[in-house]
This record gives C-alpha cells, structure tokens and sequence, in this order.
C-alpha cells in the first residue's frame, strides 16, 4: 500500500509538471493572440478575462485535463497511505506537503471552473509542484505516531481544515499578483483586475473561516495535550499573524484608500504568512516541531 | 391600486434624504468622519473628545491598523527567541538567560530586552494593542447593532429614483399587465426564492425585497466572540492556577496546590518506544486522584487523555528517574520514605540530581545519581547524598551511599532504597476555559456563516403607464461581483417570465 501511495504520488507530480507546461503555451499562446489583437487581427476576447488566439482553448484544455488527472492520482496517493498508515495523511512534512498541494490543485480546478480563468494556474501550480517537489527530497518511510500525535480525530480534522485553508490562499496570492502586475486598465489580455480582486476575495471568504476553524480546534487540541489552549508557541503565533493579515484583509476591501492595490499586497503578505506557518515546523522549535524527541 | 400585501407604514423621517443615496443600512461601513460639534464650555469639550474617541473606535481604518500592528508584533514574537515561562520573574534566571542569547544579538541584546521583545508575549506593546483592538471592536460591535436592528425590522423601502439608474444593479422592464398583477408576480418569484419582500404604496409602489436578512447578525457575533475569547482568558489568568512542573515519583502521594483535600498517588509510570525507530510510542501514568482519603477517580493520564476531575485536569508533561530514599532518625523513627524526582541536572558533572526537605530540620537533602561507571564521585548503585542549611543555603556535607545500605549522616540515617520513575505533570485549573470555547464556538459559526450564507437586498418601483400597462424597475447594492450579477439576471428573467406567461416560440 505505501509503495502504491509513492507511485501515484510520482504520477500526480509528473502530470502536475505537465500540466504546468501546458499552462505555460496556454499563456504564450494568449499573450501571442493579445498582440495580434492590438495590431487589429480580430480575436476573441473575453468580456472580463483571457484573450485567446485560434489554438489557445485546446491548449488550455489539454492542460486542464492534466491538472485533473495529477489531482486524481495525489487523491488516490494520499487515500493509499491513509491505509497504510492508519491515520490521516497528514503526521510529517512528507505527507503534509503532498496534502497542500492537494489543497491548491483542488482549489485552483475549483476556481477553474467557476471563473474560467486559465493564467492563475500559471501561478497557482509552480507552487502546488514546488511542493510535491520538496515532498520528494524528504523521508517518505511511514513512522508510527508519537505519543502527541496520538489523536486520530484531530489530527485529520485539524490538518485537513489547514489544507482547505492553505489552498484557498494559493488562488488569493495568485490571483493577487496577477492583479497587482497590470495598471486598472488591464495589460498582456491578462484576466481585468475586478475579476482578479473578486477571486482573491472569494478565495479568502473559503480560507478565512477554515483557517479559523484550523486555529479553533488547534486550541482544542492543544487543550487535551498540552494543558492549555493558548500557549504562544511559535506555530500558533504564526498562524494567528496569518489570521490576523486576512482578517485585515476582509476589512481592508471595504475602508476607503485600502481596497484595490493595499488589499492585494496585504493577500501577498497573507501569503507569506501562511508559508512561514506552514514551513515554521523546520525551524520553530516550540511544541509543534515533531521532528525529535521535544519534551514529550 | 389595490393590492392585498403586508404594507409597512414607515415614519417619514426614516426615509432617505439624498436622492440616488445608497440606502444607508447596516453596510459594513462605520461613520467615517468625526462628528463635529460647535459645543463649548467644559461638557461640551468633554462630549467632543468623547465623541472624538467612538469615532476613533468605530472607524474600521483605525481598526484595521490595530489588526496589522497585533500582526506586526505577533510576528517579531514567532521570529525572535522568547523567553521561557517563568525565567522572566526571576532576576538571576533573566541574567544568565539574556548571557546565554548574547552571542546571537549582540548589542542588540540590551535593547531587545528593554523594549520587552524577548517577552514580547507579556509585553506593554502586545498589551496596549489588544486593549484597544478590543475596546475597538466591542465599539464597533455596539456601533452595528442599532442599524443592523433597524435594516431587520424597518428596511428603507423607498430609495429614490436615482437610485434605480445609477445601483450597481439594475434593470427597467416594461409590461403590458396591470401593476397589481405585476406584483403579484414579483412577490411571488422573490417569495420562491426565500426572500422577504415589504412594500409600501404612495401612489407608486415601492418594493423592498431580502434574503437571510438575519445574516448581518452573524456579523456581529463574530466579532463579538473576540471579546468573549478575551473575557474567558481574562477569567483563567486571574482565577485559574497552573503547576506545570508538577512532580511525582511511583508510589509517592502528593497534595494537588489550591485543592484542599484532594490528593494525588502515582501507582506506575510507563514510557515505551517503538522497536524499529526507537520514537517514543506511549507515555502513560497511572494515577489514583483521593479527596479526603475516599479515592475519587483513577485513571491512565496520557499524552492525549488527561484526567480531568472537576475543573482540575492533569497533563501528562514529561518525566525521568527517581532514586527511593528513606531518612530516619536516631530512634527510629521515619521521617521521610519516597522517591525523589531527579529532575534537575548538576552544573559541573551533568548528574541527575533531586532535592527533598525533611520536616522540622534546618536541612534541604540533595539526591545525586551517578553519571555512570566513569563517576569519579558517585559510583553505579549509588547516589551522593548532599546537605545544605536550608536557611543560609551553605553546604554541610556530602557523602556516596550505597543502595540498601543505611548510612548515618549527622545524626540521621539515609538509606537508597532502589531506582524509581517519576512523572510529571501539568496540573492546571482553569474555570475561563468554558467560556472561551463559547467564545470560540460563536467565531467559527458567525464567520462561516457571515461569510458562506448570501445576503441580499433589492429594491423595486412599481408604476403604472398610461397605456394601462406598468413600468418596473429593480436595483441591487452591493459590489460587482459575479454571483450577485447572476442571481440579479437570473431573478430579472424569472419575473419578466412570470409576469409575461413561459416564452412563447
């Protein structure tokens, strides 16, 4: 079963790194329509986003159904070492970097699909590969549970409300950047900046609540283990800094002289919050470095 | 125009004054400016500053950078080392502490510590910036809820012409049905779609239609769930105790501090490993928990399974060796018989040591475990047994026993029974904790469904033409934004079809 769980994971990155190249003639091939569209070549345009040449829609697609067939095999790479080890997939940084790519793949074809907007997938799978990448470079062997980690229930629930939450984030700083390259008037036949702030907020309107959830039952659990629900350990520092960024971004969308380019760039600094939670393991110390033997 | 729906007899003064004005309603839009008062005199400077301060607190800009400043600081906090409970009260701990970060920052070192960043956590900063977060959202939270009640129970009805041409939403339909047949139908599609519709007839009808109009509460709740949070950390600082260095040895009974009565005996401790990698598996510490001598609760306190007994709970923490000691004195009698937690470690030999008082004795006894055979002190199958006065802390004597053999130290003799475990555990009370989970309760379910469940609100104008036919026109505020285009399309397309009869083709 664990060995299965590794070759669909090697096929899920495969088809992800395709996928990601045909993003990248999708792109091409958009931008290349863009310039003959402003030389005067008729093109189709779409009322809010993509310019698309003659063969840029078959490109896409082909791309989308890659990115598809990589979110199947992650699925079925992480349901295959759920079995083999008996709890979720979620107890090292070789699970949980598969599980974030999940998350971002699952949430950028959600997003996919609603919005119809290729070019963030540009963005959002370099990211979603960089970390199946990392996931390839550390220990893969199945370790039993130490005595912390013994919590079936919230370790699934805990991490699987992160994963949510941390691919939601993705599309936002995706689509952030994407917003902030181009003056308001559009540039390159990139997606219009409305539609960009629209998805950067839909992103955090899924992320927000979930990462509060994540941090919520985080408190439960640390309740049951460690004998408080609060305790400022760096991790949980870090994911409350991260709370905090795109709290103030839901409110930043709303007051005068903050919505437009300040809310973008605070999805980007969001963003890095959530990559210093995520990565804060390696080199936080503090209670949740399950690496070695801390404490207990 | 006679139509037969709930009319709403609305005060004049209710009404908007600005023509094409956006209702003004519970958007999540505080005042913005400061209100400005001519007052004079000392109330009057008094009232203004007041006035000054609401504005400040309900200003959601002011709020914002409140939340970006906690962020700030939160972040200086995960990044730079902080100190460790308990070293920061203690001056001499504090010193040897700030020594050993030294090499790391340097100069800085001095100024870290004086703006408190090393307990950045306790800080004045941290502290200041929550306060007024706090006081800034309960403002806030208050500011929202006469406007929000007066949208739920009194929504403006009539907006103004205007509005209907320059709303992010709109739409002009033209009918060849009378108006009262229009409405008819339009209530009728919004009452399929969940909405509330309130109308009110003035020779023109006016329409007001919402859905989930109960979700701005959810809003609020929200937000408000922050104080409660903070109310029931509140609470847990300053009635809750917590001993996290709560140390028992196997078959040693201890008081519970702050208890009276309540006493615990730790029957066994296990630590287990797994075979293959040598990680820990299991930690368990089988306690008997009596109130009184009556035995009130046993169990097997895990990593993950504390005991909780009332409001009290023990965690398991952490654990290590302990050396069983009996002291008796020259009758004969026992003065002390337990195992001793040899939870610290000696400056100069690395050797696990502990530390017991004998009752009615100027004397602290110190226990010292052999490092192993190359000990040039304290041999294996022996511990060092050290004297101070316990009031001046000055050394009396120290001397090597072996185990099972009772040595006579001044006067008293010292036996090393055997080698023990000891656990330790967290014992903490905190009678905060409920109302922090009702806390975090109210902040997960407002947000989700502030944030998942649709409000919407249009607004609609009814008149007849001179053709005997009828006018409408319907609005929507709220941000461009796909879903409310949509819903609004797809809504203006089912009343046209409702009013018109299915499209004929």
């Amino acid at each position: 079963m664990g060995k299965l769980a590794e070759y669909a994971f090697v096929a899920g990155t495969l088809s992800t790194f395709l996928a990601l190249v045909g993003y990248v003639f999708y792109a091409l091939s958009g931008v290349r329509a863009a310039r003959m569209a402003a030389a005067g070549v008729p093109m189709t345009t779409g009322g809010i986003g993509f310019t698309s040449g003659p063969r840029t829609a078959s490109i896409g697609h082909y791309a989308t159904l890659l990115g598809g067939l990589s979110v199947f095999a992650i699925a079925a790479s992480l349901v295959l070492r759920t079995i083999a080890t008996g709890h979720g997939p979620f107890s090292n940084m070789y699970e949980f970097s598969i599980a974030f790519a999940f998350g971002i793949l699952c949430a950028y074809y959600w997003f996919e699909r609603k919005y119809r907007q290729r070019v963030l997938g540009l963005l959002a799978l370099p990211v979603a590969l960089a970390l199946l990448a990392y996931a390839a470079t550390v220990p893969a062997s199945i370790e039993p549970l130490v005595p912390a980690l013994q919590n079936n229930m919230l370790l699934t629930v805990h991490v699987a409300t992160a994963i949510v939450a941390y691919g939601s984030f993705t599309i936002a700083f995706a689509a952030a950047l994407l917003y902030l390259i181009q003056p308001a008037t559009g540039r390159w036949g990139l997606p219009k900046p409305a539609v960009l702030d629209e998805i950067g907020y839909r992103a955090i309107v899924i992320g927000f609540p979930f990462l509060t959830l994540t941090v919520v039952l985080g408190a439960v659990w640390a309740d049951t283990a460690w004998g408080t629900y609060w305790s400022w350990d760096p991790k949980e520092t870090a994911s409350l800094v991260t709370w905090l960024i795109y709290g103030a971004y839901l409110h930043a969308r709303v007051v005068r002289g903050w919505r437009g380019n300040k809310a973008a760039l605070l999805l980007l600094v969001g963003f890095g919050a959530t990559l210093l939670t995520y990565f804060g393991n390696l080199f936080f110390g503090g209670l949740h470095s399950y690496s070695g033997l801390a404490g207990v | 125009m006679a139509h037969t729906t709930r009319t709403q007899n609305l005060a004049a003064g209710t009404l908007p004054s600005g023509a094409g004005a956006v209702p003004a309603a519970a958007s999540a839009l505080p005042a913005g400016g400061l209100p400005t008062t001519g007052a004079t005199g000392r109330t009057g400077a008094l009232d203004s500053a007041l006035d000054r301060l609401w504005g400040l607190l309900t200003s959601m800009k002011f709020g914002l950078l409140l939340i970006l400043a906690f962020a700030a600081f939160g972040l200086v906090g995960t990044l730079l080392i902080q100190m460790p409970a308990g070293v920061a009260d203690d001056p001499q701990a504090r010193a040897g502490w700030l020594a050993e970060v030294r090499p790391k920052y340097g100069g800085w070192t001095g100024i870290l510590d004086q703006l408190q960043f090393f307990t950045i956590f306790q800080s004045v900063w941290l502290r200041a910036i929550g306060a007024l977060l706090a006081a800034s959202t309960i403002a806030c939270t208050l500011h929202r809820i006469p406007g929000t009640w007066r949208t739920m129970t009194k929504p403006h009805v009539n907006v103004g012409p205007t509005f209907f041409e320059h709303a992010p939403q709109h739409e002009q339909m033209t009918f060849h049905r009378a108006p009262a047949d229009v409405l008819a139908a339009a209530e009728q599609v919004l009452k399929r779609r969940h909405y509330r519709t309130v109308t009110l007839d003035d020779g023109t009808v006016r329409i007001y239609a919402d859905r989930n109009h109960w979700q701005p509460w959810a809003g609020i709740a929200g937000h408000f769930s922050i104080v409660v949070i903070l109310a029931g950390a509140m609470v847990g600082s300053m009635w809750g105790f917590r001993d996290s260095q709560f140390m028992l040895a196997e078959g040693a009974t201890s008081a519970v501090p702050t208890e009276p009565g309540l006493s615990i005996r730790l029957n066994s401790f296990k630590d287990t490993y797994y075979p293959d990698t040598g990680a820990p598996s299991d930690y368990v510490s089988d306690v008997v928990l009596t109130r009184d001598g009556q035995t009130v609760a046993q169990q097997q306190v895990r990593v993950n399974e504390p005991l909780r007994y009332g409001d009290v709970s023990f965690y398991q923490a952490f654990f290590g060796p302990a050396a069983v000691v009996t002291v008796k004195d020259a009758k004969g009698a026992t003065l002390y018989s337990a195992g001793v937690p040899l939870a610290w470690t000696s400056n100069n030999g690395g050797n696990k040591v502990g530390t017991f008082s004998l009752p009615g004795q100027n004397v602290a006894v110190w226990v010292v475990a052999t490092t192993g055979p190359d000990d040039p002190s304290v041999k294996p199958g022996q511990v060092a047994i050290e004297l101070y006065a316990s009031d001046t802390g000055n050394p009396i004597v120290q001397k090597s026993i072996d185990q099972g053999t009772p040595t006579t130290i001044e006067n008293l003799t010292y036996t090393f029974e055997r080698e023990t475990k000891y656990t330790g555990l967290n014992v903490a009370k905190d009678p905060g904790t409920p109302i922090v989970w009702f806390g975090c309760f109210l902040l997960v379910v407002g947000f989700m469904v502030r944030l998942f469940v649709p409000y919407r609100r249009i607004w609609g104008q009814l008149a007849s033409r001179p053709d005997g036919g009828s006018s409408l026109s319907v609005a929507a505020v709220g941000r461009r934004d796909s879903d409310l285009d949509a819903e609004f399309t797809s809504l203006v397309t089912d009343i046209r079809q409702a009013v018109t009869g299915p499209a004929r083709s």
